[in-house]
């Protein structure tokens, strides 16, 4: 296995690296950056789900902070503008 | 729900402190102390319990009207959050609330013994711990201390009950049998913590309420003179005494007090420990204590938001608040004025 990985990095490597190919990097930053939103939204949502169980009139303000980290990934996307 | 998976402090932790808001502060306390019975209980109806005492009303009134929406509310909310928690949590939390298990076992062990019915046993059980209904029915159905033993034996009072019901046999007092229950809830509850820092805290808070406990119940050995053995009723688990120094202390006040005011507990608990040796009354270090792992349970809430923390915090403030009212309804049967029942309250 670890042969192998090592030959698929060679022959990556050698042909130029898709890591080192801009609108691949970019594309890498805004997958992770919307995964770190996820992560902060499953938080966020949980909690907003427990406040609103208790009282509805919570809803709106629930909603809001649970797609704030959002915006991570809109700021994420300027990379790909930019590259 | 279960012990298994993964946590979800942020759920629980968003309703409890909902939950909390509602809770009675300072300017409801000082409505209700200028309360009779029946305002209170129209009052309590008003709020967060109105659905105990509609269900109740037809059945009691007055004061115990009052007694038995507590708590049955009491119960209400804290199944709740052991329903809503999962993984760790749960079992961080369940750990806490076996207390109400140990005490709806020591309820039904009296109620048998003293022969009393079992509506009269039923009512006095606080349905907030691990207990189903089915193990409460089986408890409630028992008819001899015997059969109570017997429908404990796959818990974890079964091995202790089963150790003292001999020696309850022999002597014929409760006092083992109780013992054997609160020793199995406090070794269940500070055994195999999980690691982590927001733990330590809550651990640190365990503690505390065993070293109080501790501490209460030498107070009372060392005053009353009664030749009992301290080390019979010395709880494991607390970092303040260890069962040769409670031996030593509860047979002398003065020492015992001298060695709580040098504790690490002295900034708490020191006026309190002063007024005890003015006046000479217990009751006022019991309300120390309580106000001051309230306090802490307060400040442990803040420190770390999301964590089982938060969630202790709640259900100690919920514990006082019952006792509060419990306090206010059966001062104003007894005829206090509304200056003492103040002083009976704990509030932060």
């Amino acid at each position: 296995m670890l042969e192998a990985t090592n030959e698929l990095g060679n022959a990556v490597l050698s042909t130029g690296g898709t890591l080192t190919d801009p609108s691949a990097a970019a594309a890498l930053a805004v997958g992770l950056a919307a995964l770190g939103a996820g992560y902060a939204e499953r938080g966020i949502g949980s909690a907003a789900v427990g406040a609103m169980a208790e009282d509805d009139d919570l809803f709106v303000n629930g909603l809001i902070l649970t797609v704030l980290p959002e915006t991570i990934v809109i700021l994420a996307l300027v990379v790909v503008f930019i590259v | 729900m279960s012990a298994a998976g993964s946590s979800n402090p942020e759920f629980v932790v968003a309703r409890v402190r909902a939950r909390r808001g509602q809770l009675y502060g300072d300017e409801e306390y000082r409505k209700l102390v200028r309360m009779t019975p029946a305002e209170i209980a129209r009052f309590m109806e008003e709020s967060s319990y109105e659905t105990e005492v509609n269900a109740l009303g037809s059945r009691h009134g007055g004061v115990d009207l009052i007694e038995y929406a507590l708590n049955a509310n009491l119960a209400k909310q804290f199944e709740g959050i052991l329903d809503w928690s999962e993984g760790s949590l749960y079992d961080l939390i369940a750990r806490y609330l076996r207390k109400f298990d140990a005490w709806n076992v020591k309820t039904v062990i009296r109620g048998v013994y003293t022969g009393a019915s079992q509506e009269a046993i039923e009512v006095d059980l606080i349905r907030a711990g691990e207990f189903d209904d089915r193990r409460i029915r089986r408890l409630l159905e028992a008819d001899s201390i015997e059969a109570v033993v017997e429908a404990l034996e796959d818990t974890i009072y079964g091995e202790p009950l089963r150790a003292a019901y001999a020696e309850f046999e022999e002597s014929d007092v409760l006092v083992p049998l109780e013992n054997a229950v609160d020793r199995a809830f406090y070794e269940r509850l500070l055994e195999n913590l999980p690691g982590g820092e927001p733990i330590r805290q809550y651990e640190a808070f365990l503690k505390a309420e065993v070293d109080f406990r501790n501490a209460t119940n030498a107070l009372r050995l060392a005053r009353s003179g009664a030749e009992i053995d301290p080390a019979e009723y010395f709880i494991e688990g607390g970092e303040l005494f260890t069962r040769d120094t409670l031996a030593r202390l509860a047979r002398n006040v003065d020492e015992l007090v001298e060695y709580i005011a040098e504790s690490q507990y002295a900034d708490e608990l020191g006026p309190a420990l002063r007024e005890l040796e003015e006046v000479d009354s217990l009751i006022a270090f019991e309300h120390a204590t309580d106000a001051a792992l309230l306090a802490y349970g307060d400040r442990l809430g803040t420190i770390h938001p999301v964590s089982v923390t938060p969630v202790i915090s709640y259900i100690l403030a919920k514990e006082r608040e019952t006792e509060n009212i419990r306090a206010i309804a059966r001062g104003k049967e007894a005829g206090l004025s509304a200056d003492e029942i103040e002083s009976e309250l704990v509030i932060t």
